[in-house]
């Protein structure tokens, strides 16, 4: 199966997305949820999951507890903080206003 | 708001950064694990579906760097790793990281220490409310008091009449205070009301009223000294010292207000003074009691108080805002004249020399710095050789270090490293060196500190002068060792970072010419040429003390012990002490193996005397001056002092008995021309013409005070029962038979016997005595000796890395020659010649300058001005030894080199 990279500057995005959709995930919930929810045409690269998510630990857009999975595995699960919700608001606005333009140069004739 | 959060976490993840690293990998490993389940699951094969989680996720090391840079701490990462990576390296060559950090700590440590002394003697303000604003009438350090004419002119003591005057007469003083001068020599013995404890000598000082007032001290307790207090007929009053409230009465409040047994006077103790006040001069004996000037009469029975012409006191006064120095000082000093002109002893030429200076008076009387600063001049200068040594050596160590490493540098420019990283790890590793060597410094410097004490003041405890290093002596510790690391290591980083790679490749190390750099030759040159410098100096120091120690002071100190007592303070009078001198005489004498017993004002190298103005009678007035010392009929052949012509003091020479004196040979040279003979002439002291000394017998011209006076100074002695200028005896010399090791005890329990309150104010070996008044030039043979022999060491040290760096280069070089037929003989000489030659361009740089040297520190050295043969022979050859010795270990290392590994070995 053809599979796309994330476009660049998105990666948050869709992070913070998944995670005020589901609530609390840990980091392969994450990476498969994108992977699903796109219809398997975004593949997160699972090296820069891990550094984007330490960055938003400290960014303050995201807190980390530990759990047990179903299969009673200890995970880091994260959930979306109220300054998570802000920026993810602001990435949406930003990234539909990337798009319009981009669309827009795309349907000029 | 969420920035300062951001921050918060950032450090959160510093601080539990194990924590988080280990939480990170548990959550990538749970990821991989997951992934590999769901491979598994979908049927892949066990090790394949591993593989292809890896793919997936990428290299977990690399990931787990990238997180910490998330975290913003990469830097300190980096830093850290410098730090282990350099602290392995220094590891790895402990012998480099040993020198370097003994050469840094050797220098700077030095050099912290004299700073430290320097600060403390010469720098010091008293801890007093603005220092600045006090000014010192004088300028010079006067131990002794006098009177007379000085013979320059310049006055620093006054009379307690003058002062008096000053004060009334110069309205531009807020304050103007009077304190007894050279009051070392002035215990008071004292007892408290009511205790059992004996009678003890402790140091008291007489002071004007407002000499608390004007320094601007308050009392710890009770209240300090007031003008009312500083009237003749004022009850008496004291204020204690703080050291002394809290050292000997455990800060007992109760110490206000009681009453104390002073020189067998009750005085009332009104006050303490505050914390850390130590009086008005830096001195190894601190006052314990301040007493009213006024009272001094009755308590010390001194004359000199009411004496208008005795100069006793130092004058110290805080001037009112906007008054101008310079008119002030011609102000005092046309006073001085006025008051001079009227004293019979002033010539019309003497009147007009005179004058005072007024000199700052923040630090007090300054008379220890005015003793010390010479020497510490010096000792700064000589720290600072050293401390260039030191620089020059660790230069060199560095520069060796990072030859050595340019086979390991080019490597790691080859693998890809980057310059500024590379520079930065080797800076690293320097400033860590640097640092280490530094807080090594401050350990030399405290002890160093402690030493100086120690060599200055043997036996003081109560120096006011702390060893401990102040905080900008620490600054410049610090400063001076980072500064080392940087430079000295900055070059060598540069050199090694610029290695081509190719070199490492080219095998590039074989050579014959190469070896050690021009540059560090010249170090070692350098090096050399100053330890020649030092050495030359310690020798001459040790010889200056030598010629010192051995010079004839015509006096025999073998089995003689000195005993001072102070019979006022015991509360003798005037027409008891002829009654006392004769009981000393016979109790002492009564002491088995007792052979003599001299009685007199100061014995020989004491340190004090008393001078006064003399002249012939019916000749015209010469302005000369002598000591006055009055003795028993024992006294000379107790000190060993011989009679040379006519008589000594005998015991016909009584209170009715006409009035003689024994002059010494300086007398006789000072006041009659060659060849006339001085017996039978008569002459006055100190301007009374009522009671002229008729000369009777002349005596070697024995050292007093100094050795230095040997042949110099005009001295009579009087008969201890005769009216003179002098005091009390205030000496006893015991000679013996043989050595008595409880003399102490027993002279100690001999004057309790004559008079309970006669108390023992200090007992000494007349040899100790002597010895004492070496401490200065003693000190400063010892340190020279140390610092020479700190400098030989390093320049040593850095002769050694050199030759063995040489040797280590030319390995192969050796090996070849060896090969070829060269002798190992051969290849030593060939090593030494150049360890020696060294050595020898070192010698003909520092010998100049030795010379040189001399001619500024000629004022120091005791009967030498310019470098003694034996100085030169001695330096020349321990610097040719230690040249020797730092060459032959390397050239046998290189004798030793089997020429097939040696070929082999690049």
């Amino acid at each position: 199966m053809n599979r796309d990279e994330i476009p660049p500057g998105t990666l948050y995005l869709l992070i913070l997305k998944t995670l005020a959709r589901h609530g609390e995930l840990h980091g392969y919930e994450i990476a498969n949820s994108i992977q699903r929810t796109s219809d398997e045409v975004l593949q997160v690269e699972e090296g820069s999951l891990y550094p984007a998510l330490q960055r938003m630990l400290i960014k303050g857009w995201v807190t980390a507890e530990w759990g047990t999975t179903a299969g009673n595995r200890r995970a880091r699960y994260y959930r979306l903080t109220a300054v998570g919700s802000r920026q993810l608001a602001l990435e949406i606005s930003q990234f539909e206003r990337v798009m319009g333009a981009i669309g827009r140069v795309i349907q000029a004739a | 708001m969420n920035k300062i959060h951001e921050v918060l976490r950032r450090l959160r993840m510093l601080f539990y950064r194990k924590q988080f690293q280990a939480d990170l990998e548990e959550e990538m490993r749970l990821h991989l694990e997951l992934r590999e389940q769901e491979q598994t699951d979908e049927g892949v094969a066990s090790s394949e579906s591993r593989r292809a989680a890896y793919r997936r996720f990428g290299n977990p090391t690399s990931l787990k760097e990238k997180s910490y840079t998330a975290w913003g701490w990469g830097w300190l990462e980096g830093l850290m790793q410098d730090a282990r990576f350099a602290l392995r390296q220094l590891w790895k060559a402990p012998g480099f990281t040993v020198t370097v950090i003994l050469t840094l700590a050797l220098g700077i440590g030095a050099n912290a220490a004299i700073f430290t002394l320097v600060k403390a003697v010469l720098l010091k303000n008293l801890p007093v409310v603005d220092p600045r604003a006090l000014v010192r009438v004088g300028d010079r350090a006067d131990c002794c008091q006098n009177s007379g004419p000085n013979q320059d002119g310049d006055y620093s003591m006054f009379s307690t009449d003058t002062y008096q005057q000053m004060k009334k007469n110069t309205p531009e003083f807020e304050e103007l205070a009077a304190m007894q001068a050279g009051f070392e020599n002035r215990p008071v013995v004292i007892r408290r009301d009511g205790g059992q404890d004996a009678p003890k000598p402790r140091m008291g000082e007489f002071v004007s009223g407002n000499y608390f007032r004007m320094f601007g001290l308050q009392p710890v307790t009770g209240r300090l000294l007031s003008d009312t207090d500083d009237v003749a007929g004022a009850p008496l009053v004291a204020v204690m010292s703080y050291a002394t409230w809290r050292g000997v009465y455990n800060g007992d409040d109760s110490v206000v207000g009681s009453t104390f047994w002073m020189n067998t006077k009750a005085v009332t103790v009104v006050g303490v003074a505050p914390e850390g006040f130590y009086g008005d001069r830096i001195s190894s004996t601190p006052p314990d009691f301040y007493l009213p000037i006024a009272t001094m009469p009755d308590e010390a029975g001194g004359k000199s108080m009411r004496d208008p012409a005795q100069n006793w006191l130092d004058i110290i006064g805080r001037v009112k805002p906007g008054v101008a120095l310079a008119p002030l000082q011609e102000k005092l000093s046309a006073q001085l004249k006025r008051v001079y002109a009227t004293y019979p002893d002033f010539s019309a030429a003497d009147i007009a020399k005179t004058h005072l200076v007024l000199t700052a008076g923040g630090a007090g009387t300054q008379s220890m710095q005015e003793n010390y600063a010479s020497n510490l001049k010096l000792l700064i200068w000589i720290a600072a050789l050293v401390l260039m040594i030191a620089c020059a050596n660790i230069a060199n160590l560095l520069l060796v270090r990072g030859m050595q490493r340019k086979t390991e540098m080019s490597v790691r420019t080859a693998l890809g490293a980057m310059r500024s990283r590379i520079v930065r790890q080797l800076l690293t590793e320097n400033l860590l060196l640097a640092g280490v060597g530094g807080i090594t410094a401050l350990a030399v410097s405290y002890g160093g500190a402690r030493l100086l004490l120690m060599l200055a003041f043997p036996g003081d405890q109560h120096v006011p002068i702390s060893s401990r290093p102040s905080t900008e002596v620490l600054l410049f510790a610090m400063c001076v060792s980072m500064a080392t690391g940087v430079l000295f290591g900055l070059a060598p980083a540069l050199i090694g970072a610029k290695a081509p790679p190719a070199d490492a490749l080219r095998n590039g190390t074989r050579t014959t010419t190469g070896g050690a750099s021009l540059l560090q030759r010249g170090l070692v040159v350098l090096q050399a040429a100053l330890s020649v410098v030092l050495l030359v100096g310690a020798a001459l120091f040790s010889q200056s003390l030598g010629r010192l120690q051995h010079t004839d002071m015509k006096l025999q100190s073998k089995n003689r012990y000195i005993v001072h007592i102070n019979a006022q303070a015991a509360g003798y009078k005037d027409e008891q002490v002829n009654a006392l001198y004769r009981l000393l005489e016979e109790r002492f004498h009564a002491i088995s193996d007792v052979v003599k017993v001299g009685v007199s004002t100061y014995t020989p190298m004491e340190g004090n005397n008393d001078g006064y103005g003399i002249q012939l009678v019916g000749q015209p007035n010469l302005h000369k001056s002598a000591t006055n010392i009055i003795v028993n009929s024992e006294y000379f052949d107790s000190v060993g002092t011989r009679v040379l012509m006519g008589r000594g003091i005998t015991v016909q020479d009584t209170a009715t008995s006409p009035h003689v004196a024994v002059v010494n040979e300086d007398f006789v040279k000072a006041l009659f021309k060659p060849g006339e003979n001085p017996i039978g002439h008569r002459f006055t002291a100190g301007g009374d013409p009522a009671k002229p000394y008729e000369i009777v017998g002349v005596v070697q011209g024995t050292s007093y005070t100094d050795v230095r006076w040997n042949g110099a100074h005009p001295m009579y002695f009087g008969p201890l029962t005769q009216p003179s200028e002098a005091g009390y005896a205030g000496a006893i010399v015991v000679e013996t038979a043989h050595p008595i090791s409880d003399m102490e005890s027993i002279a100690r329990r001999t004057l309790m016997e004559i008079n309970p309150n006669l108390a023992m104010q200090k007992f000494e070996t007349f040899d100790a005595q002597i010895a004492g008044r070496f401490t200065h030039e003693q000190m400063l043979s010892t340190l020279m000796t140390l610092f020479g022999g700190l400098a030989l060491l390093l320049a040593t040290v850095g002769l050694y890395g050199v030759t063995s760096y040489t040797v280590a280069r030319r390995t192969s070089e050796i090996g070849i020659r060896m090969a070829l037929g060269a002798d190992r003989s051969g290849v030593v000489a060939m090593i030494l010649r150049s360890a020696l030659l060294q050595t020898l361009l070192g010698l003909a740089i520092g010998i100049p300058v030795a010379f040189y040297g001399v001619t500024l520190v000629k004022s120091q050295l005791y009967e030498l001005t310019t470098v003694s043969n034996g100085a030169l022979v001695a330096a020349v050859g321990i610097l040719l030894a230690a040249a020797c010795v730092a060459g032959i270990i390397p050239a046998r290392r290189a004798a030793s080199v089997d020429p097939v590994r040696a070929l082999r070995t690049d």
